[in-house]
């Protein structure tokens, strides 16, 4: 990962010159700044170059040019489109976008002097999200082919307040790593007490980490998590995370976000086919994004008060294999039979859900799970499917959603889709069918939300097409996406902070 | 069709009596006994069969229904009578538009389909008296009530005949039929199609021995404007073609023309009701068969409006037909604003289930009016997405567009948003909107309005949009005169 810097405007003597220009700034409206620097001291030959290869400065848009004179070695403009339509999403993208142009090199300055600091930090965020790979697990890669990059100087007129805006990015980041990290790593080294063991590096940040075992859960009467969990040779786990940052003054009910955490999913007894079975590896990703998510907060020291809690089991099918036709007793003692064990993540999310609202009474609850192949049906993989029995809240993660980018789009629950989880012996089934097979999984969920006492506002984010991506966005690298750790920063920034 | 008969008085002895009961109010004093022995309370969703002479049946509401209450109300008295030919309404003390609400409730869920039953033809209700203050009234708001559910129930018709019944040509014929009640009625055959180029929907027909038809029908209405467009997808079957479907199921494929039969039906409520405004549909007929002269997978299409298609798959025909038919509406008859109907997508199922049918398009003011007038006629829209990366899965290496994902892309593809994508490049700037009805145009079981089988979706909620938004000419452009 490259260091991040933010420096006073000045020409490089080595490495890289990245110019991020504005669709206005080419060709016919001088460049100002460094930019401008760097063509006078090339004899304008950056400019005629950049017109010649057909760089209009769109969004996305990117060119380098190798020795175009002026003693520069290489310059990368990237475009950032209109000026009016400048937002720090936009501005990140390019960040991003500058990565793939000079991971080769070691060092790279960019001449963001033009742009306000705040852009400049956004700029610098896009570019560490998109530096950021997974290679614990590479011993031969052939050194030419490795990333080389080690620094990444901003040029701006202003450092101090662009570090200033870039600290909290930066915390972000952070916990996008984290998450981006527990998602990638294979199922045999991150199994449920494994993933639990590294939940308690979040202490470092002043975040509370309580784990709680099979024994506790048992005397808790977690049936549905423990059901799950009963097939694997590695024991099952809970873990609670609590960030208590609201002033003294403000302190109220904490925020509370409840993610899935299946290791791995074979769908047990009801086993999944083999082909493309590997990628129940990120079944965990609500589980990651929650953890992630606990470590952004922290690391920027979020004015507010959150409980994380994820339930983390893995679903392997053996002798001690929980059976379809099994009935099932759950925290909240409802009764489950359980007619498809690869319906798993409602389950375990039913129990620390429960568990959540009894022990924290939280002011709302989101819980995030990649819960089912029919919200990819539904939606693909641009927007998570977001269910929520309270429309301000909805509104507020679409909102959020919007402003991070990671989309969302809001799909209905209600009493008819209710009514396909009827069992002929318990008090529901675990599964209403392949119609709105992702609906009625959120109907599943929202039996176990309490509202008897109150209103308790709660939503459900089915992130099952948007954990991971197949290939690469500006800035987020194929692979785990931590979809879910900026928007619900986000969330909680603006609702309880400003 | 039920029929009804609104009178004062008494009721005639020996038949059943059916009695709406808004919660809240006094029960009458002929069931107050009755309703307190059975531990009935007048409230939404209750119903009491109470046998005697006469038999009487208490259904319960809410204390201030809608007019969709009333329907499902009515709807739920006569799934209790069902075998019961004759009964009595007292619907005394109610709104003359309640009454009729609840009657039209009746008649929806007393339909039947039993054409096809030559024995054993179980009796069903077919007449009803309804006790009421003002007969005259009733009449007139009953007179209202009429079209939509004369369309609706036509749609039902429509949809429940089976294939080798409801040829191509056949349902073009019924379509003229339509003709009686000053409906225009265009129908083209294969020689008219192909001289305006319809290359998508004959490449779709070409297997099956009935032709494809492109039928177009008129209400002129009082207003001159440009028309309101209903373009409906009406694959009489559909085998998947080369691309065949799996045998399980494939009989339902008999209601892959219900978008084209809602449409139809709406046809028929509109010039029932001497609509106002312009309306024409466009319906695309055709049956997708398997044969030595089948489409095929690979084969590339050019369509109506000129664009290329790459098929990927011959069973997603649908979209295919639309494409010439949203063509053929909005560049060639200039409409102001198209709305499409098709089953078009098992994605949609997946995605809502039964209970919804899936909203797109691309202007917010129709969909939020279309979206009202589901929850106001019961038959429910939800909004879904049409992203930018829908519709670069759509990329072709040969042609202009591909007409869906490839099988090998993976199981779990977004198709019904893939299919509007492809869609929304047919209907140039017109403001558009498109209902994926793959769900809701058969129903397994009994539902609220209706018997299992065809639902008749859309006709009752595009009579609804229509009598809401478009009863007035549009507003001339600003600036002009």
């Amino acid at each position: 990962m490259p260091d991040i810097a933010f420096a006073k405007p000045a020409l490089p003597r080595s490495g890289t010159l990245v110019l991020p220009l504005h669709e206005a700034d080419t060709p016919n409206v001088p460049w100002t700044g460094l930019a401008a620097e760097a063509d006078a001291a090339a004899g304008g030959a950056l400019s005629r170059a950049l017109e010649a290869a057909g760089f209009k400065g769109r969004k996305g848009q990117s060119t380098t040019l190798w020795a175009p004179g002026g003693g520069l070695a290489k310059v990368v403009a990237i475009g950032l489109g209109k000026p009016a339509d400048l937002t720090p999403l936009v501005a990140e993208a390019a960040g991003g976008a500058m990565i793939p142009a000079i991971n080769q090199d070691r060092e790279a300055t960019v001449a963001a002097d033009a742009l306000a600091p705040a852009m400049a930090a956004s700029l610098a965020m896009g570019a560490l999200l998109r530096a950021w790979r997974f290679d614990r697990y590479r011993t031969k890669e052939k050194e030419e082919d490795k990333p080389k990059l080690e620094r990444i100087a901003f040029a701006t007129a202003d450092t101090t307040a662009a570090k200033q805006a870039f600290a909290p990015l930066r915390a972000v980041a952070d916990g996008v790593f984290l998450t981006r990290e527990l998602v990638s790593e294979p199922p045999n080294v991150l199994h449920p007490v494994e993933f639990a063991d590294r939940c308690k590096a979040l202490e470092k940040l002043g975040v509370e980490v309580e784990i709680l075992g099979p024994k506790e859960m048992k005397r808790l009467g977690f049936g549905a998590l423990l059901g799950v969990s009963q097939g694997s040779a590695v024991e099952p786990r809970m873990v609670v995370m609590q960030w208590k940052g609201a002033p003294k003054g403000r302190k109220g009910k904490p925020f509370a976000f409840i993610g899935k955490g299946v290791t791995f999913d074979t769908g047990g007894i009801s086993i999944k086919p083999a082909g493309g079975m590997e990628d129940m590896k990120w079944d965990m990703a609500g589980a990651g994004t929650v953890v992630g998510l606990m470590a952004a907060l922290a690391g920027r020291k979020a004015k507010a008060d959150v409980v994380g809690i994820v339930g983390l089991v893995e679903n392997m099918p053996s002798g001690t294999a929980q059976r379809p036709g099994d009935v099932v007793k759950s925290y909240s003692g409802q009764t489950i039979e359980v007619i498809n064990t690869d319906a798993e993540g409602r389950l375990v999310l039913a129990d620390v859900l429960w568990y959540c609202q009894e022990r924290f009474a939280p002011r709302c609850m989101i819980d995030l799970a990649t819960l089912t192949g029919a919200i990819i049906v539904a939606l693909g993989h641009e927007h998570a499917g977001l269910f929520a029995n309270d429309d301000d809240l909805a509104q507020r993660i679409l909102a959020a959603a919007k402003q991070t980018g990671e989309g969302a789009w809001r799909m209905p629950l209600g009493e008819a889709y209710d009514k396909a989880l009827r069992s002929e012996i318990a008090d529901m089934k675990n599964v209403g069918g392949r119609p709105g097979g992702a609906v009625t999984a959120a109907q599943f969920i929202q039996r176990f939300v309490n509202t008897k006492d109150g209103p308790m506002p709660w939503a459900h984010l089915d992130i099952a097409g948007t954990a991971w991506t197949s290939k690469d966005h500006p800035t987020i690298p194929k692979g785990a996406t931590a979809y879910g750790v900026r928007l619900l920063d986000r969330l909680v920034a603006d609702w309880d902070e400003t | 069709m039920l029929k009804l008969r609104f009178r004062r008085g008494a009721p005639a002895a020996g038949l059943p009596v059916v009695w709406p009961l808004p919660a809240g109010r006094d029960l009458p004093a002929e069931i107050a006994a009755l309703a307190q022995a059975a531990g009935f309370v007048a409230e939404a969703g209750r119903v009491l069969d109470a046998p005697g002479l006469p038999r009487r049946v208490l259904v319960g509401l809410s204390a201030s229904p809608l007019r969709l209450d009333w329907e499902k109300a009515g709807a739920a008295a006569a799934a209790v009578l069902a075998e019961a030919p004759l009964a009595t309404v007292a619907a005394q003390g109610l709104a003359p538009e309640a009454a009729a609400a609840f009657a039209a409730g009746m008649a929806l869920r007393a339909w039947r389909f039993d054409r096809h039953r030559t024995r054993d033809r179980k009796p069903r209700l077919a007449r009803i008296t309804c006790l009421v203050d003002d007969p005259a009234a009733c009449r007139a708001a009953w007179e209202a009530a009429l079209p939509a559910l004369r369309g609706c129930l036509f749609a039902r018709d429509l949809v429940s005949e089976p294939a080798n019944h409801l040829t191509t040509r056949h349902f073009a014929d019924r379509l003229e039929a339509l003709a009686e009640h000053g409906l225009e009625v265009e129908i083209w055959g294969r020689r008219r199609l192909e001289k305006a180029g319809f290359g998508a929907l004959l490449a779709v027909g070409r297997a099956a021995a009935d032709p494809p038809r492109l039928a177009v029908l008129r209400w002129p209405g009082w207003y001159a404007a440009p028309p309101i467009a209903l373009v409906g997808k009406g694959l009489v079957f559909d085998t998947g073609g080369i691309s065949i479907k799996g045998a399980q199921g494939m009989e339902a494929m008999r209601a892959d023309m219900a978008g084209a039969a809602a449409c139809a039906g709406a046809m028929l409520a509109l010039a029932l009701r001497r609509c106002p405004a312009p309306v024409v549909a466009v319906l695309a007929i055709a049956e997708n068969a398997t044969g030595a002269d089948s489409y095929r997978p690979g084969d590339v299409l050019r369509t109506a409006s000129g664009r290329t298609v790459e098929v990927v798959d011959t069973d997603a025909e649908g979209r295919l037909v639309l494409a010439d038919a949203l063509h053929h509406a909005t560049a060639t008859l200039g409409a102001r604003v198209v709305v499409d109907l098709a089953t078009l997508t098992g994605a949609i199922v997946t995605a809502l289930g039964p209970h919804r049918a899936g909203l797109f398009g691309n202007d917010a003011a129709l969909l939020a009016s279309l979206a009202a007038a589901g929850e106001e006629t019961g038959e429910h829209l939800w909004p879904m997405p049409v992203g930018a990366r829908h519709r670069e899965d759509l990329h072709s290496d040969i042609a202009d567009i591909r007409q869906c994902m490839p099988a090998g892309a993976g199981r779990l593809q977004p198709d019904a948003s893939h299919a509007a994508a492809f869609l929304a490049e047919f209907v140039g700037g017109t403001p558009w909107a498109h209902l994926d009805i793959a769900g809701v145009d058969t129903q397994d079981k009994p539902h609220d309005l209706g018997p299992a089988g065809a639902t008749g979706f859309g006709v009752r909620l595009l009579d609804r949009l229509l009598a809401a938004q478009y009863e007035e000419p549009p507003e001339p452009p600003q600036g002009r005169r």
